[in-house]
């Protein structure tokens, strides 16, 4: 079959199960959702192997009334890659949800739209993968923005909700106007709106320029900084299987865009490579930074995808400045390195979303200073959520350590292989940036598993959390066991991205690169590595059970140093846990407390209260004040929404008009 | 294998010398240089009180971390000896497990519920989140100094040429045994004979741990002394001979020892505020050494 058949399948999948879902009872709902996410994933999965394994698909779709009359389909390896993440994140997502889902049964019509721009979403993300041709990339960019918001208003009753959609919504509207100027260009400069044919804009003539727009565009949606202040505000918003798959895939799009971008354009990368680089560890520090303060586990986690995404930036800096420098063992480690954190991430980050997302279901708090000892009640929840503790500190034997290590060892070759003290500085100093991101993303993920699962409840809850139920645990198990896939078989994954670069960056590299067969070799070694881990840990625990199998074993109360009337209450909370760290940092995380004052007339102690909070600073010192400039400007146009509906129709009249002059003076063509 | 049964033989009269030397310095004539392991034989020989606030958590993670720290020792070489494992970046393998097992440590002392192990927890998430950069650096001058990746490789190529490359083995073996200090809990930043629970870091992350646990806790840290000292070593040995390589490797690890109690009687515990600028001192002392080794390598244009 065609890959243009596909796609066209693909449309009519979306539409009949949009009206299937439109008929169905609410209770049935999830499950016709379900389904659809599959048969489109299946549908799309089967051509994205195929490319996988070389054969790269393309197809076109002709259309007379869009510019250029053909719509390019292309799947390479690249967008294999990424179709592959899609699919799976969203099935696992569509799983989740449905479990998740359950307990807002009653509120029919929500559901119903809710799985409607689910499928929507899903196979749009897929749509942007696919298409080379302009307008309908950014028409699938659209779709999927409009779809993922409306996914994230979910629960629209809240104030807090709408306002961090409205937010999402203009940021992701900004990441458009960027990528249409993109296109725009690329048109004046080609005269066509493929993107592929960013190929044939000569280098060093604008070039350049075509670059910025597109990496700006795409920065958006990744979330780089300082675009990154929709992830904080949206990602808590939505229900959790929504941020699941919002954080582990969307925000991978404009890593895909931005690898798509650098694969067609030629330029001197040197320099901007640096720029990344600069950029991403900086962008990685902020947001661990932040994820290590905050109370809202879903906002630590939303900061955490910051600096994941500021992890893979690091690897396509590095494979930039490989490229740069005709160092292919450094586009080799670098680019590996980000596409296999690419996986990585979207699979841990989608875990732990999913396994706070049944927190936040059974106890319906955010904070995390009201929970604790949830490991009692929630058991398997709270072993998925430290595997992906784990997994995304990078510790081994766990996944989050293969892609940090080829990270690692490209930095280390820059540092051998690159002249010039200054980039050299540079790359020590990456270095010590992602070294302290680990360190920092260890103190994160302490506070959050350590004070949500472990110690004693902090606060009386509503009602005993259970378990989650067993269709909410099965996407986990999924994700687990292919964590531990790339944990323990490294290689094979590698082979796979490498492949991918081969084919993406055909001129920039030779397969028989000394380099590719000594990363091999270790990342077998660290999969191995791994199993030993295994084996000695079984091996001392078992000698500590037969040990303690004959001896007496007691229980009694924590040894609270000779205090003899401890309170749950009394208990290290997260706030204290990060607040060393947090003063250490105190120029970048800067708290804020609320109180009243206790006023001099005031005679008897009423009750009080105080609470304290950090926020983010680029958002507060730069975003805001930016925004009310701009607003202050377009405060004189306001004249032009009156909300009188006939001078809207004479806009409209007038625009016709215009359109109509235009046309007969062939101003337009 | 050499260097997992010298480590392992270090650690068992390790923290027997540095209490000899304590004593020493105090006046006293001390206990046996093997008693502390003979204390740590007789936990592995009793049972167990465990909190009823506690969960798994608590019981496996002394387990993982002490695996952590033995599988960390068999990536350690001897000077041209390679370790058990040995491949290209496991540097940076060596570092990621440690931190493993101190990322266990943390949640099983937050298991327990009660503030003060919280706080040792607190302290020490912070404190090996800051001792880590001066690590990374100090590897990866070396790796740059020699131009390979693995410790073995690192270590069995590094030879020593011009003054300047004297000075960066000085350095590098303060800084590593400042770290050291700094990993085990001890003197500047921690003092491991206090008897105020507020102001410990390590001892007070395992209040509650007792019997088989406590005693593998125990044992894990002249397990991680003789590690750091035979990295330091490694430093000095090279490629020798072994009939002069592990007499070397002991004097260093006695020496070191020494140094350690020396340090310990002499010196005393900063100030819990201080000790975050003096630890960070540490990477600037590293950043030093790698820019002596741009200047070696003449790489300063």
């Amino acid at each position: 079959m065609d890959i243009s058949q596909i796609a066209l399948l693909t449309l009519l999948v979306l539409i009949s199960g949009i009206f299937g879902l439109g008929f169905v009872p609410s209770k049935n709902r999830a499950s016709i959702a379900i389904i659809v996410v599959i048969i489109n994933a299946v549908l799309t999965s089967i051509p994205s192997i195929l490319a996988l394994t070389g054969k790269i698909q393309t197809a076109s779709l002709i259309l007379q009334n869009l510019p250029g009359h053909i719509i390019d389909i292309r799947i390479d390896s690249l967008s294999a890659w990424f179709i592959l993440i899609i699919n799976f994140t969203s099935i696992n997502g569509a799983l989740f949800g449905s479990g998740y889902l359950k307990s807002y049964q009653d509120l029919k019509t929500n559901i119903g739209f809710h799985w409607i721009f689910y499928i929507l979403f899903h196979i749009s993300m897929i749509w942007v993968c696919m298409f080379d041709h302009g307008i309908v990339f950014l028409i699938s960019w659209e779709l999927m923005s409009i779809s993922s918001l409306m996914l994230v208003i979910f629960e629209y009753q809240k104030k807090s909700t709408l306002k961090a959609g409205i937010n999402y919504m203009i940021q992701m509207h900004l990441s458009v106007v960027f990528l249409t100027l993109g296109f725009i260009w690329l048109y004046t400069e080609t005269g066509s709106f493929n993107l592929s044919s960013l190929a044939s804009v000569i280098a060093n003539n604008h070039s350049i320029w075509i670059f910025v727009l597109f990496f700006i565009g795409f920065a958006f949606k990744a979330g780089f900084l300082p675009f990154h202040t929709w992830l904080p505000q949206a990602h808590p918003a939505a229900p959790s299987h929504v941020s699941g798959v919002m954080s582990g895939v969307i925000v991978k799009l404009g890593i895909f865009g931005i690898f798509r971008i650098i694969s067609y354009i030629s330029h001197d990368w040197f320099i901007i490579g640096e720029i990344i680089l600069s950029l991403s560890v900086i962008t990685a520090l902020y947001g661990i930074a932040n994820a290590a303060v905050k109370y809202d586990f879903k906002k630590s986690l939303a900061f955490c995808t910051i600096e994941n995404i500021g992890i893979i930036g690091i690897g396509i800096g590095v494979g930039l400045i490989g490229i740069g420098k005709h160092i292919e063992s450094l586009t080799i480690l670098g680019f590996g390195g980000a596409l296999l954190h690419t996986l990585n991430h979207s699979l841990f980050k989608s875990l732990l979303f999913f396994s706070a997302g049944s927190v936040y279901q059974q106890t319906h708090t955010r904070n995390i200073e009201r929970l604790g000892g949830l490991i009692k009640t929630m058991p398997v929840t709270a072993l998925f959520f430290l595997i992906g503790a784990l997994a995304i500190g990078g510790l081994p034997p766990f996944n989050g350590f293969v892609s940090e290590y080829l990270i690692y060892s490209g930095l280390f070759k820059g540092l051998f292989l690159v002249t010039g003290i200054s980039h050299v500085i540079l790359l020590i100093l990456s270095i010590v940036g992602l070294v302290m991101v680990g360190g920092i993303s260890i103190i994160s993920f302490t506070k959050l598993f350590g004070i949500m699962f472990l110690g004693q409840p902090r606060t009386e809850l509503h009602n005993e959390p259970r378990e989650a139920s067993f269709i909410m645990l099965l996407p986990q198990y999924f994700i687990v066991i292919i964590m531990l896939s790339v944990a323990f078989f490294p290689q094979f994954y590698f082979g796979q991205v490498i492949n991918i670069i081969d084919s993406t960056f055909t001129s920039q590299l030779t397969l028989s690169n000394p380099q590719i067969a000594t990363t091999r070799a270790n990342l077998i070694t660290i999969g191995h590595f791994g199993v030993y881990f295994i084996v000695l840990m079984v091996i001392v625990f078992a000698i500590r059970f037969r040990l303690l199998r004959k001896r007496s074993l007691n229980t009694c109360e924590t040894w609270s140093c000779g205090y003899i009337a401890p309170i749950p209450k009394a208990q290290y909370t997260g706030r204290s846990f990060a607040r060393t760290f947090g003063n250490l940092l105190g120029f970048i995380l800067i708290k804020r407390k609320n109180f009243d004052k206790i006023s001099k007339t005031s005679l008897y102690p009423t009750s009080r209260k105080f609470s304290t909070y950090y926020f983010d600073i680029l958002e507060k010192y730069l975003v805001i004040p930016l925004t009310k400039r701009i607003s202050y400007i377009l405060n004189y146009f306001q004249f032009i929404q009156n909300g009188k509906i006939q001078s809207y129709v004479i806009y409209g009249l007038f625009f016709i008009l215009i359109v109509f002059i235009g046309t007969v003076f062939k101003l337009i063509i | 294998m050499l260097s997992l049964l010298l480590i392992i033989l270090t650690s068992i009269f390790f923290m027997g010398i540095v209490i000899r030397t304590k004593s020493l310095a105090s006046g006293r004539k001390g206990p046996g240089i093997l008693q502390p392991i003979k204390d740590i034989i007789r936990l592995w020989k009793k049972g167990s009180v465990y909190s009823t606030t506690t969960s798994m958590i608590f019981q496996i993670a002394p387990t993982i971390y002490f695996s952590s720290i033995v599988m960390a020792i068999l990536m350690i070489p001897l000077g041209n000896q390679s370790g058990i494992i040995s491949f290209g970046g496991d540097f940076v393998m060596f570092a990621y497990l440690l931190a493993l097992g101190k990322f266990l440590m943390i949640i099983s002392a937050l298991d327990t519920g009660s503030s003060f192990e919280g706080m040792g927890a607190s302290r020490e998430a912070l404190f090996s989140m800051l001792v880590e950069p001066a690590f990374f650096i100090i590897i990866g001058s070396l790796a740059l100094f020699t131009g390979h990746t693995s410790f073995y490789e690192i270590f069995s190529t590094l030879n020593y040429g011009s003054y300047i490359s004297y000075l960066i083995g000085a350095l590098a073996t303060f800084v590593l045994v400042l770290i050291a200090m700094i990993e085990n809990s001890r003197m500047p930043v921690d003092d491991p004979k206090t008897h105020l629970e507020l102001t410990m870091v390590h001892e007070v992350m395992i209040l509650d741990n007792s019997g088989f646990d406590l005693g593998i806790i125990l044992y894990a840290t002249p397990l991680k002394f003789a590690m750091y000292g035979a990295l330091i070593a490694n430093f000095f040995i090279g490629a020798v001979p072994l009939e002069i390589s592990i007499p070397l490797f002991f004097s260093i690890q006695i020496i070191f020892a020494i140094i350690v109690g020396i340090l310990e009687s002499f010196m005393a515990r900063f100030r819990m505020s201080h000790n975050p600028q003096f630890i960070f001192l540490l990477t600037s002392v590293s950043l030093l050494i790698f820019f002596g080794v741009l200047l070696v390598l003449g790489k300063f244009i």
